[in-house]
Parts: structure tokens; C-alpha cells; sequence
């Protein structure tokens, strides 16, 4: 024994494994695909968190001769957004050229209004002083992006200036400030709500009027319906015109105070108080600070709405529209992926047919979502929504309405009639009949289904809902409703498979001990099966939510716009507005990154944006996993 | 059957089984039970007869929902299904065949000879000219009837320009006339279909036109009353022969310059001209038409010359002779040449053309033989030439005898032809016949709805007979979507996907073949990178790992797989884009030396001595120890990139004779392709994170699914872990492995965001890494939302998404029934 102990290294020490080489190739790839992952994350992660975090203001004093100042000037300041290096040939010792890597950075330096542009590089060679001036200020305005300056002093309306070097300057200004933001969210308040409500009254107006002249014809219009028309319209208008009036009031004060700033290039900058968002010294905080206005700027994000053409501002219509389309679709998708999912395990006939349907199912997860929106355009906006809006235009014949109709009927009449009243005959003959009928029962519920879609689809009865506002499309144009339905098709099967699967992990002695107990079928269902299976449905549902919430190619076809003007949920009836378009955290991303009017600007954006896709889509994938771990931590300590 | 009160419980335990229905269970009364006196204080207990009878709510709950799973459950699958059936419905209409029903028939004088046949936009007001040049107005929509227009011709008073000096003796004769109406007759008559324009040739030799001005007027209602002015010219300007009467005329109006031509019959000699038109406009007024210059043709041509075509653009004279030789004249300025000369029949026996026609766009000419053969030939610059030069692009099937009439359609490159009593539609782009029919009676004159929608005849015996023509998709067919098509103005047949352009007369190009291969491109590119790091690491992860690693590893695959495309496309597009553009020789070097980096390691691990081996070998920690050197490595490759650079991809730049090293420029003169800072290897490289975590988790549970028994057996036989894997644990798996792929694939296939926003969506067709390519799908995201909706395109565009559609689904069920079949067989072992 020990003799063969002290053999045994011996032995191995001089063999060596066949193909460990390859073992470690495998394991490279395991180590690339993590590392893709992880990269990824953190770029995503890092240049979301740096859209926040202030950063410092410098000033770059350049050499006496560089070309690259602004308006002349060889000073230039702002804040240093990247760093890269730039190839450049140059000749070698032996006369071939060498490509040289020059650093350079990328200097944000703001004032879009006096320099044309905000985004400057800079080859660090030619920078030669460097500074971080204390009173540097980063204003966010309403236009042309931040301003970088040094304040000079400060014109209030009425009032002598006060010099930035005046000991209570600082106070003034952030008083001024606080003041002037409060005023224009009083303007916000008259424009959007006060003006929104005449807008609507109007709107409704309108409608009444069109929908009249419609009935009546444009000449016959009861004379009385008119005048209660035209003074309401009047009413509306006077109130309109003293809102209006207040309005303009208050945004002529908001212009008439100004902040004088010098700019980092030299000259000045006079900046109407009602224009600044926001600001800050930037040199001046410490960490503190600098974490509070991180806080601050990340709040604001979430908040508020989008500026210049989404380039600055936050996502708050994004966020909303993202949350509304998921949250209905989670509300579509659930009922009807159980459904099939308890038909499929719990009542259909095992073999070869649910075979194939399961495979189809499993596949039609595996379909292209451009393939959905192609669906969802063709069938729920322009057949579904141009019906709901119009009527259709060529409708069957009353007569062969009347037959679908009465078929329709029929079908329904009698699968209900053979499942539910029947069942008590006790004459053989007639029992094997209605044991007949009960067995084709779904087919005719199926093609009564289908005659069903098709005596509504041709009704000639009906015009339309929205008739009156045609050619103007309500519901025959893209809206959440139709985003969020395309989406529960396409997700359907991700929550079929889920729900099946869960279903099949209940063990089958809890049916049967339940059935033994006397329970009916469905009560069996939905007191043993469901409640054990619900972790499992409910990971599908949010695998369905995390891929609907991410999905951006079908609703480009379908509902999604660059800007909103109202959100799909709002304070007038029906207060749920599912014919509206809607603003989508991925169409922002694809947006502001490809439709922008200047993309290094959005950039910081974009990055942020995606960020909070990427949070949003990581914590319901990983609420999922955790769910259904510990769900299969359950069923692996309590089979039977 | 008690319906009375029962207490609750028994509702819940009382209820019957299904499949036995309202049966009372048990009716034995008698029985009784010995009960705890605690819960029934009661002495003796009288069972309820009723108690094993189920409530009638529970019994109608359960019939209710059993129903209603069932329905919804197949309902919902009927409706998964309608998906696609509605998708197929949607482009069914693209290969509907034209339908053409007769609507009216009137009968006119059978006396009149009428020689032309136009009709209005709208095909509501059309008209007809006798042979003596009136124009016969008839309304078809309201009771106008017949609306005549005479003309009459003004005298030749205006003396022929200096520059025609050739012609002087004639031209005094025909000076001399009175000033008022002339006394010549109209012999030849022609029609500009492109500005409603009658054309008239005397018998004196001189040129003149009518327009047909057609005014719609819209009433009360918003319908429609055509109404038309006709207006000859003033004055009529004379070809090169005076006197001598004009057998055809044609004539081509480009706004500054107006060119029209004849054949003249000059005592028996044919006499071939055309005259350059220059009207002095002002913005108020046209003024006094002139002939600018007179270009006579007839020594370049040979033999009896029979047909002449003048161009829209007024540059081009075709001119056909009876022995079926076409001479083609290009007018530059004041100057003209004859270009070409060409014989389109020459390979048949019957070379004599019996109909010479331009088609809508004037780039090609229909041309029909006295036998009934049919081309169609372009103008487009050959290869190696520079000139636009007439060849042969299409062939149609022949018709019955020589083409009679001809009528071009003004919305598409369709045509009528009728020869006899045959009638057919052809569409030139697909070289399709949209409608044949042999009708009852002989076709005299026929007009084709300039906006392709109404047919009308009219036959020997001068009754009109009106026809209404549906056919919204002429070009929509497998033909050109999935062969090679000649386009015009193309030197070649090809593939191509254009699907607007800047002119009316534009040929909507449908070609899928460039977007399937787009598709195949980016997937093919996208599965190169995805599959050796995706079955590497599933094969590591189920085989060698330590079971905690997988632990870990699936779920990060899992968020890998459900990162949303937007996102990965975007940082594709904006940020790795630029980074790798000027990167790519580092990025092969990466490539190169990370798994030769990976593979020494592993050489010179089995070098260390057992004990640190066996140790590392069961806890499965090698990829830890990789990471320092991939780092190493990756660091080494991307630094050296540069210097790699600089000894192997040098261009001489040729106008200054330095020589620099850049790889994107390096590419282009290397290999004759583009680059592109959008190119495949981002797309592929970004797909990749879709694609990766896909193959990676399905193969790793195919490969996990083993059966442990097998590996046992090999080890245990003394394989090494290596020779276990490759030679028992991967064949077994290898219907799942490919079944991993196959999904992958099909990911890969239908990614749309990715490829919309990393590419520069050009419809090419070739595989070179460094360009771009579009993709059904993105083809179908950048196209539908601008598609007229119901239009050839919107439904080619929805033929798109079926094929994109039932490419994934193919290989996603082959995958799916691998897989069935794969898990039937681990059953066995």
C-alpha cells in the first residue's frame, strides 16, 4: 500500500492529461463571455452615473499661437467630458511615417447661444495653463444648453445691480432664483392645466358642432343648439383671453431681470433670470455637494420633462408611457397566457396535436418582434382602430348580415345548450346526440368565434365612434393600446410556457387528494393547483414584462413618438386615454442617440436614459430568477 | 333534489366528482355516523339525505370554467395562428392578376373614321379624333353626349426660316396662299399622351397641334364635372418639304425646347425632318412658336422609313424603316447625330415592325413585329461606353398578328397592345402579361387609363366599349421579388431593393435578395463570433467548472439575454463604432492571441507538478486564473495594434508618395471593397451579446443533461476529463448543441434594433466585413412607417416580415423537435 502511494505522482508526473490545453480554451470562453457581460454593464452603469455627478470647471489657458480658441480668444473653459487620443502621422527617424497617439480632450464648454457650438477638443499639447477659477458657475437654462461663466452682477427689475463682489450677492441671487422658478411653474400651471381645460371644453365644442351638422346638414342646425354652442364657445373664449393675459403678464417678468456673467473666453453674458433652471459652483463643493446635487440632478431627471428636443430636462413622460404600456400589457397577457396554459396542461387530451401546439407556441416565441409590429400595424391600427373609428366602409348586405348573425348565434346556442342544459336527458338516443354535440363543442364555439369577429367586423349598422372627428384617426392611428395588445401577442408565449411549466411541477398527488376529497375540477384548479403554481406564473409575467418593457422595434411602427404633448393617463374623462401616443424609455434611447439634433449633447442623456432601461429591465429579470429559485427550492423539499 | 339551505361546509366537501355529473352519490339514508359530541352536541344524528349531493352553484362554477378554459384556451390559439394567417391575407392581393370587367358600350355612327383615342386623367371625358382632324369630345359620366371640335387649318403665311434655305422653291409656294383658312388637308395625325396634345400633319408638309385642356370643376356635393377646352395652335410651322403631304409626325415638349418630326411623302420619296421649336414665353404670355432650326434626316437613312418616336426630353428621333432597322438621333443644342442603329428582330425571319411605341418615362421602346413577337428595349449606357445606347432588356410572349394599336399607361411601365381582336396588358418591369383575351370583335383603337385604371376599345364597327381595369400591384410578384430584373436605365438584370425614387416615372426595385442576404450577412458574421464563445464557455461551465460557478454564471446569461436591443444597438452605433474604427488591426490581434494565450497556459500548466493540478482540476477555477493574463494579453494586443499597423497595412498615398499606415485605407485598395465605420464586425460583435447567452444556456443544459453515468463510465475507463467531453458528453448532446444554434440563429435572424441603428441600412449585396448591410427586418422598421398603406409597398413589406417570419420559424421548430427528440433518448439511457 504505501509502496504504491509514493508510485502513484510518480506515475502522473510524467503523464500529463490528454487535451488540458483545450480545458483552458474552454475556459476562455467562459471568461470572455462574463467579461462582455460585466464590460457592458459597467459602461453603461459608469457613463449613466457621470451624466450626474458635477464635475469641476476648468480653464484652459492655451498657447499664445494655437488655433484651436474660440471667437478669438486663447482662453476657453468647461467642463472635460472625455479624454481620447487622436492618430496623427508623423515621420519617423527613417522617413516612414509613425502613427503618434495624441491625447486630447473634449471640453463641454457650453454658451450653445454666443459660440454656435458646445462641444470643443482640445490637443492637450497646446494646453498650457490650467485653472479652476472659485466663482465658476454652471447655470442650466431653459435654452441652448448650460452656461459656464463667472458671474459679474446681478439686475434685478427695479433695481440698481448688485455686483457679484457684494457680500449678499449670493443669497440674492438664489432668493431671485427660487423666486423666478416659482413664477414659471405658475405659468406651467395657467398654460398646461388652465388653458388645457378651455382647450378641452373647446375641443367638446367643437365635436357637438360637427357632430349636429352631420345629422342635420350644414344649413339645418336647430337655431337654438347653435347659440348654445357659439356662447359657450364665447364664454370660453373671454376666459381664455384673461388667462392668456395673465400668462404674457408673467412671463415678461419672468425676461425682465438679468444675471451678467463673464465668459471663460472673455466678454459677457446676459442671461434673463427666468431662463436658469438651475446652478451651481462647481469648484467650490465638496463631496457633500457635490453628492446632493448628484441626488438633485437624478430627482430632476426622473421628474421632469424633456427640454430642446429631449436633449436636456428628464424622462418623466418616458418613464410613465414605459410603465402605462407595461403595466396594461401585464394586465392583457396574464388572463389570457393562464388560460392557455390551463388548457393546454389540465384539460386538453395529451398527444400528438397538443405536441405540435406546444411547439408552435415555443416557436412563436422565437418569432422576430418586427414581425409583431408588422401584425400589430396592419391589423390592430388600421383594420381594429380605422372600425372603432369608422365603421367599415364597405359592410355586408343587411340580408346576409342578419344569416351571419343568427349562425353566429346558433353556434353559441347550441354548444352552450348541449354543455349546460342537456345534461340531464335520460333517453340514450337523445344522450348520445348531446354526447356528440358536447364532443364538437369546441369547434362550434371556435367558428361561432369566427363568425362572430366577422358579423361585427361587417356590421352595417354600426359608423363609428369617433366619427365625428374622422379624417382625423382617434383609434385608426398608433396609440399604447395597440403597443401594449401587440406586445401581449408577442409575449403571450413566454408566459404560456411559464405557467405550463409551473403547472406541471405541482405534483399530482395534490389533484388527486383534492379531486378524492370531492372537490370538483375547477375547484381543484383554483384552490390546489394555482395557488401552488402562482410563483411560476408570476415569473413568467415579469419575464413578459421585462421583454415588453424593452422592446423597441414593433412600437415604432405602432404608437411610440419623440414628444407626447399629454400623457396616456390624465385628469380629463375618461381619465384612461388608450388611443394616445406615447413616450418609450428605448424609443428615447433610440431617439436622442440617431434623431438628435447635436448627438454629443444628448450623449450624457442617451447614457442616462439607458441606464434607467437597463436598471429597470435587470431588477424584473432578476426578481424573476429569485422567484423561481426559490420555487423550485419548494417543489424539490415538497414532492410527495 | 333539495335546493333549500345547506350549510357552507358542505358546499365545499360535498362536491361531486365531474365525470359523474349531478348523480346523487349515495342515497343510503339509513346509515349514521358516531360523531364527536364536541363539535354536535346533538344525541343522535340524523344525516341530511342530501348531504353527498353537490350544490348546484359548484356544479355550474365547474361546468362554467371547464367550458370557458377550453374556449379560451383554444380561442387563444386560434388567435396565435390568425397572426400569420392575417399576415398572408394582407399580401395575398400582390399576386391577384389584373381584372378587367366591362362597364358601357356606346354605339357611335359606324360612318365615322376615327384614328385616335385618348382620354382625360380620370377616364370620364374621353375623346376621339376623325381622320379629318375634329376632335369628338364624349362624355361618359353625364348626358353631354358627343362634343365636336373642328379644326381647321390657318394658312402658311409665316415664310420658312432662313436656315431651311434648301427648300426656298417650295416654301415661295406655299407663301403665296391666302392668308386666311388653307385648303390643305390633315394627313397624319399623332397624339403626345404626356401633355394632351393632338398633332397634325397637312398635306402642304406643315406641322401643327391641338391641346386638350381638361378642366375639372367640383360642385356642391364635391363631385366631379369634367369639362375640356380645345386649343389648336395659331400658327403651324412647316417641315423641310413644303407641299409635300406628312404621313407621320411626332413631337417631344421639354419646356425650353420642343422638337417635332415627320416623314414626309415626297412624290413617292420619303423625306425625313424635324424642326426645333423655340416660343419666346414671357410670364404673362406664350409668344409666336418659331422654328429654331430644321435638321433633315433622310440621306443617314437607310431604307423606306415607316415609323418616327420623339422624345419627352425633345432630344432623341427614333426613326423605324419598313425593313426593321430603328435609327437613333441624339440632338445636342442645334446640332443633331445619328447615334445608333440597330435592328430589334434581326434574329427573327420577320424583321418588319409593326408597332414602334415609348413607354412611360420615354427610356424604353415597345416594339412589335408584323408576326406578333413583343420587346422591349432601353436606353442605358453599356459597359465600357459612354453613351446611352438602345439594347434589348425585355421579351414578352408573342401576339396573335402585328400589333395594331398601342397604349402606354401614365402611372406605371404598363402597356396595351391589341392585334386583331386580341387584347393584352403587359407589364414591362417584371415582363409579365397582367391580361390577354381574345374578344369578339376586331379592336380598331384602343386607350389604357392613364392612371391604369379603365380600358377603353373601340371596334370595326365604331361602337365604344369601356372597360374598368383593377390591378393596384403590377409589379407585385415572385418575380420580382426573388429573380433578377432589368431594370431601367441598368446595363445588367439584377437584384436590387430601391423602393422610391425622385420621378413619377421611377421603378419601384422589390427585390428581397439583397435584404436575405443582408439578413444571412449580419447572422452569418454575428454566429461566427457568438458560437466559439458561447459552446467554449457552456462547455467549461457543465463539464469542468465547479458547481457554484454555474450557479452564478446561468443567471448572468439570463440578464445578458434580456438586455434590451435598443440599448446594446446604440452603444454598437455611438460607442464602440468609433472606437473599433480605428482599432482594427488591434482587434485581430486580440483575436488571435487570447486563445493561443489561453491554449500556452494550459500547456504549461500541465507542466507544474501534480499536486497544484489536482488541486486546481476538482475545484474548476481555471477561467479565475485566466482573467490576469486575458487582461495581459488584451492590454498587449491593443497597444501593439498600431505597430502591426504599420508593418503590414501601408498605402503609398499617390498623389504625394507617402506612405501611410492606415488600415481603413489599407482595406479599400487591398481587396476592392468599401469600409465603414458601421460595418458587420460591430454588428456581428454586438449581436453577439444577444446571440451568446442564447446557444450558451440551452447547450449547457443539453450538456449538463447527460446522463452522469456516461461521464462516470469514461473517467472511470481512465479518459481524461478532456477526451470525456469531447468523445462521449458532446455527441450524445449534439442534438441539443445544434438545436442551441438553430435558436441562436433565429435570434440573430429577426434582430431588428441592432441592425437599424449599427448599419447604414444600404440594401447591398456582397459579404465583406467592412460595409454595411439592411436586414429584412430593419428594411421593414425604416420602410412601413412612410408605406402608403394597401400599396405594392406596404404589402411587399408585409411579404418581408412572412419570410422573416417563416425563416425563424423553420428553424426554430427543426431546433424544437431536435430537442423532443433529444430528451426521448435520454429517456432510454
Amino acid at each position: 500500500m504505501l509502496q504504491q502511494k509514493e508510485k502513484l505522482p510518480q506515475k502522473l508526473a510524467n503523464e500529463r492529461a490528454s487535451g488540458e490545453p483545450w480545458v483552458w480554451l474552454t475556459g476562455m470562453g467562459l471568461t470572455v463571455g462574463l467579461l462582455m457581460v460585466f464590460a457592458l454593464l459597467a459602461v453603461i452603469l459608469y457613463n449613466g452615473v457621470m451624466a450626474f455627478w458635477p464635475k469641476p470647471v476648468v480653464y484652459v489657458q492655451l498657447e499664445p499661437n494655437s488655433e484651436q480658441g474660440i471667437l478669438g480668444s486663447n482662453t476657453m473653459g468647461g467642463e472635460i467630458t472625455e479624454q481620447r487620443s487622436r492618430r496623427v502621422q508623423r515621420p519617423g527617424p527613417d522617413g516612414d511615417p509613425v502613427i503618434v497617439l495624441l491625447p486630447e480632450w473634449q471640453l463641454h464648454v457650453g454658451n450653445k447661444d454666443k459660440y454656435g457650438f458646445a462641444f470643443k477638443y482640445i490637443d492637450l499639447d497646446d494646453r498650457q495653463v490650467k485653472t479652476y477659477p472659485e466663482n465658476a458657475l454652471k447655470i442650466e437654462r431653459l435654452e441652448y444648453g448650460p452656461a459656464f461663466g463667472e458671474p459679474v452682477s446681478l439686475n434685478l427689475d427695479g433695481q440698481p445691480p448688485l455686483p457679484a463682489t457684494a457680500p449678499n450677492f449670493r443669497e440674492a441671487f438664489a432668493k431671485a432664483v427660487k423666486e423666478f422658478n416659482e413664477r414659471r411653474a405658475r405659468i406651467r400651471q395657467i398654460e398646461k392645466f388652465e388653458i388645457g381645460d378651455i382647450n378641452y371644453e373647446m375641443d367638446k365644442l367643437r365635436l357637438r358642432d360637427r357632430r349636429l351638422t352631420r345629422q342635420f346638414g350644414p344649413d339645418n342646425v336647430p337655431s337654438r343648439e347653435r347659440e348654445a354652442i357659439d356662447t359657450a364657445q364665447a364664454k370660453l373664449q373671454d376666459k381664455y383671453q384673461v388667462l392668456a393675459t395673465e400668462a404674457q403678464n408673467l412671463r415678461a417678468q419672468q425676461q425682465a431681470s438679468k444675471l451678467v456673467i463673464s465668459l471663460p473666453t472673455g466678454g459677457e453674458n446676459i442671461i434673463a433670470i427666468g431662463d436658469i433652471v438651475h446652478y451651481y459652483f462647481p469648484n467650490q463643493m465638496s463631496f457633500i455637494d457635490r453628492l446632493a446635487q448628484f441626488t438633485h440632478a437624478v430627482f430632476a431627471f426622473i421628474v421632469d420633462e424633456p427640454r430642446e428636443a429631449n436633449m436636456e430636462g428628464g424622462i418623466f413622460p418616458a418613464i410613465f408611457g414605459t410603465a402605462a404600456m407595461t403595466l396594461l400589457l401585464s394586465i392583457i397577457v396574464t388572463p389570457f397566457g393562464v388560460l392557455a396554459a390551463i388548457y393546454l396542461r389540465e384539460y386538453a387530451t395529451q398527444g400528438p396535436f397538443v405536441r405540435a401546439v406546444r411547439i408552435a407556441i415555443n416557436n412563436l416565441a422565437g418569432v422576430p418582434s418586427i414581425v409583431f409590429g408588422v401584425f400589430g400595424l396592419g391589423f390592430f391600427v388600421y383594420m381594429v382602430g380605422g372600425f372603432i373609428d369608422g365603421g367599415n366602409p364597405t359592410p355586408m348586405p343587411a340580408m346576409g348580415w342578419w344569416i351571419t348573425a343568427l349562425a353566429t348565434l346558433a353556434c353559441f346556442s347550441l354548444a352552450i345548450a348541449a354543455n349546460f342544459f342537456f345534461g340531464q336527458t335520460n333517453s340514450p338516443d337523445t344522450a348520445a346526440l348531446v354526447k356528440k354535440i358536447q364532443q364538437i363543442s369546441p369547434v362550434l364555439y371556435v367558428v361561432g368565434g369566427c363568425l362572430l369577429a366577422v358579423a361585427i367586423f361587417t356590421c352595417p349598422y354600426f359608423s363609428g365612434l369617433h366619427q365625428d372627428r374622422l379624417p382625423t384617426p382617434t383609434f385608426g392611428t398608433g396609440g399604447i393600446l395597440w403597443c401594449a395588445l401587440t406586445l401581449a401577442l408577442m409575449t403571450v408565449p413566454v408566459v404560456i410556457v411559464a405557467t405550463e411549466e409551473s403547472l406541471a411541477a405541482v405534483p399530482r398527488g395534490s389533484r388527486e387528494g383534492s379531486l378524492a376529497c370531492g372537490a370538483s375540477k375547477w375547484q381543484t384548479i383554483q384552490r390546489i393547483v394555482l395557488p401552488a403554481s402562482a410563483p411560476g406564473i408570476l415569473t413568467g409575467l415579469i419575464l413578459a414584462m421585462a421583454r415588453g418593457a424593452g422592446e423597441v422595434a414593433p412600437l415604432m411602427l405602432i404608437g411610440v413618438v419623440k414628444l407626447a404633448p399629454s400623457l396616456p393617463i390624465d385628469n380629463y374623462f375618461p381619465f384612461v386615454h388608450l388611443d394616445r401616443k406615447f413616450m418609450h424609455l428605448g424609443f428615447h434611447i433610440f431617439d436622442l442617440g440617431f434623431q438628435s439634433p447635436d448627438s454629443e449633447a444628448a450623449k450624457p442623456m442617451v447614457f442616462a436614459t439607458t441606464l434607467f432601461l437597463i436598471i429597470l429591465v435587470v431588477v424584473l429579470n432578476l426578481t424573476a430568477i429569485i422567484v423561481r429559485e426559490r420555487l423550485r427550492r419548494k417543489f424539490a423539499t415538497g414532492a410527495f | 333534489m333539495s335546493t333549500g339551505f345547506q350549510p357552507r361546509s358542505a358546499i365545499h366537501s360535498l362536491s361531486a366528482i365531474p365525470s359523474v355529473g349531478t348523480h346523487v352519490l349515495c342515497t343510503d339514508t339509513d346509515h349514521s355516523f358516531t360523531l364527536n359530541p364536541a363539535t354536535f352536541p346533538m344525541k343522535t344524528y340524523v344525516p341530511d339525505p342530501n348531504r353527498f349531493e353537490a350544490s348546484q352553484t359548484t356544479l355550474v362554477i365547474d361546468r362554467f370554467m371547464n367550458q370557458f378554459i377550453k374556449i379560451g384556451g383554444i380561442g387563444i390559439i386560434v388567435v396565435v395562428t390568425g397572426i400569420f394567417i392575417f399576415i398572408g391575407w394582407q399580401i395575398l392581393p400582390l399576386f391577384q392578376a389584373a381584372s378587367v370587367k366591362l362597364m358601357a358600350e356606346h354605339q357611335f355612327d359606324p360612318n365615322d373614321r376615327y384614328v385616335l383615342l385618348g382620354q382625360d386623367e380620370y377616364g370620364e371625358l374621353p375623346f376621339l379624333v376623325k381622320d379629318d382632324g375634329t376632335v369628338v369630345l364624349y362624355d361618359l359620366i353625364g348626358d353631354r353626349g358627343k362634343i365636336e371640335h373642328p379644326v381647321s387649318i390657318p394658312a402658311a403665311d409665316a415664310p420658312p426660316p432662313a436656315e431651311s434655305a434648301e427648300s426656298t422653291p417650295q416654301g415661295e409656294e406655299s407663301s403665296a396662299a391666302a392668308p386666311a383658312a388653307s385648303d390643305a388637308r390633315i394627313t397624319a395625325i399623332g397624339y403626345n399622351h404626356r401633355t394632351f396634345e393632338v398633332l397634325y400633319g397637312t398635306s402642304d408638309g406643315r406641322f401643327g397641334k391641338s391641346l386638350i385642356e381638361y378642366l375639372p370643376s367640383y360642385g356642391a356635393k364635391n363631385e366631379r364635372l369634367m369639362t375640356a377646352e380645345v386649343k389648336p395652335d395659331s400658327a403651324w410651322l412647316p417641315f423641310k418639304v413644303a407641299g409635300a403631304p406628312v404621313t407621320r409626325v411626332d413631337f417631344g415638349d421639354a419646356g425650353t425646347s420642343k422638337l417635332a418630326a415627320a416623314i414626309q411623302d415626297a412624290d413617292g420619296k420619303p423625306e425625313v425632318s424635324a424642326i426645333l421649336i423655340a416660343q419666346a414665353a414671357s410670364l404673362f404670355d406664350v409668344g409666336e412658336a418659331e422654328v429654331a432650326a430644321l435638321f433633315d434626316l433622310t440621306d443617314q437613312i437607310e431604307g423606306t422609313p415607316d415609323f418616327i418616336l420623339v422624345n419627352k426630353t425633345a432630344d432623341g428621333i427614333l426613326v423605324g424603316t419598313r425593313e426593321g432597322t430603328i435609327f437613333y438621333f441624339f440632338r445636342t443644342g442645334e446640332s443633331i447625330e445619328l447615334r445608333q442603329k440597330f435592328v430589334p428582330f434581326e434574329d427573327l425571319p420577320e424583321k418588319g415592325i409593326s408597332q414602334m411605341n415609348l413607354l412611360f418615362g420615354d427610356t424604353s421602346v415597345v416594339l412589335t413585329n408584323a408576326k406578333g413577337n413583343n420587346r422591349v428595349f432601353s436606353l442605358f449606357i453599356p459597359p465600357g461606353k459612354n453613351t446611352r445606347l438602345w439594347h434589348q432588356t425585355k421579351q414578352f410572349p408573342s401576339l396573335i398578328g402585328p400589333a395594331e394599336t398601342y397604349s402606354p399607361s401614365g402611372r406605371n411601365k404598363a402597356f396595351l397592345l391589341t392585334a386583331g381582336n386580341e387584347a393584352t396588358l403587359r407589364f414591362s418591369t417584371t415582363e409579365d402579361v397582367r391580361y390577354d383575351k381574345k374578344l369578339d370583335f376586331p379592336i380598331k383603337l384602343s386607350s389604357l387609363g392613364l392612371k391604369y385604371d379603365s380600358i377603353f376599345l373601340l371596334d370595326d364597327k365604331n361602337k365604344f366599349h369601356t372597360y374598368k381595369l383593377v390591378d393596384p400591384h403590377p409589379n407585385g410578384s415572385l418575380k420580382s421579388m426573388f429573380a433578377k430584373i432589368w431594370y431601367e436605365g441598368s446595363h445588367e438584370p439584377k437584384y436590387e431593393w430601391q423602393s422610391t425614387g425622385g420621378s413619377d416615372d421611377f421603378e419601384a426595385k422589390l427585390s428581397l435578395v439583397p435584404l436575405i442576404i443582408g439578413t444571412l450577412k449580419g447572422t452569418v458574421y454575428a454566429m461566427l463570433f457568438a458560437v466559439p464563445i458561447a459552446l467554449l464557455a457552456a462547455v467549461y461551465v457543465s463539464q469542468f467548472a465547479h458547481p457554484d460557478v454555474r450557479r452564478v454564471v446561468k443567471p448572468t446569461m439570463e440578464i445578458m439575454a434580456s438586455l434590451p436591443s435598443v440599448v446594446l444597438g446604440f452603444l454598437a452605433a455611438l460607442w464602440l463604432a468609433p472606437i473599433l474604427e480605428t482599432r482594427v488591426p488591434s482587434i485581430m490581434l486580440i483575436c488571435i492571441m487570447v486563445p493561443v494565450a489561453a491554449l500556452l497556459m494550459g500547456q504549461a500548466w500541465n507542466l507544474l507538478p501534480p499536486r497544484i493540478r489536482i488541486w486546481m482540476q476538482q475545484g474548476g477555477h481555471e477561467w479565475w486564473f485566466f482573467l490576469p493574463v486575458f487582461f495581459l494579453v488584451a492590454w498587449l494586443g491593443w497597444t501593439l495594434g498600431p505597430v502591426f499597423e504599420q508593418n503590414f497595412f501601408v498605402v503609398t498615398e499617390p498623389d504625394t508618395g507617402l506612405r501611410i499606415a492606415d488600415f481603413r485605407r489599407w482595406w479599400p485598395l487591398a481587396t476592392g471593397t468599401d469600409f465603414q465605420q458601421r460595418n458587420s464586425l460591430v454588428v456581428g460583435f454586438v449581436m453577439g451579446f444577444a446571440v451568446i447567452p442564447i446557444i450558451f444556456t440551452i447547450t449547457e443544459d443539453a450538456l449538463s443533461n447527460v446522463p452522469g453515468a456516461l461521464r462516470s463510465g469514461s473517467l472511470a475507463l481512465g479518459a481524461s476529463r478532456w477526451q470525456t467531453a469531447m468523445r462521449i458528453v458532446l455527441p450524445t448532446a449534439s442534438a441539443g448543441i445544434f438545436s442551441a444554434l438553430m435558436i441562436g440563429l433565429g435570434r440573430a435572424v429577426g434582430e431588428t434594433m441592432i441592425v437599424v441603428m449599427a448599419t447604414g441600412n444600404t440594401p447591398i449585396m456582397e459579404w465583406n466585413i467592412f460595409s454595411g448591410m439592411r436586414t429584412l427586418s430593419a428594411n421593414i422598421a425604416v420602410e412601413l412607417p412612410e408605406a402608403a398603406v394597401g400599396g405594392t409597398l406596404y404589402r411587399a413589406l408585409f411579404f418581408g416580415a412572412m419570410v422573416l417570419f417563416l425563416m425563424t420559424f423553420l428553424v426554430n421548430t427543426l431546433a424544437e423537435v431536435l430537442r423532443q427528440h433529444l430528451r426521448e433518448k435520454y429517456k432510454m439511457v
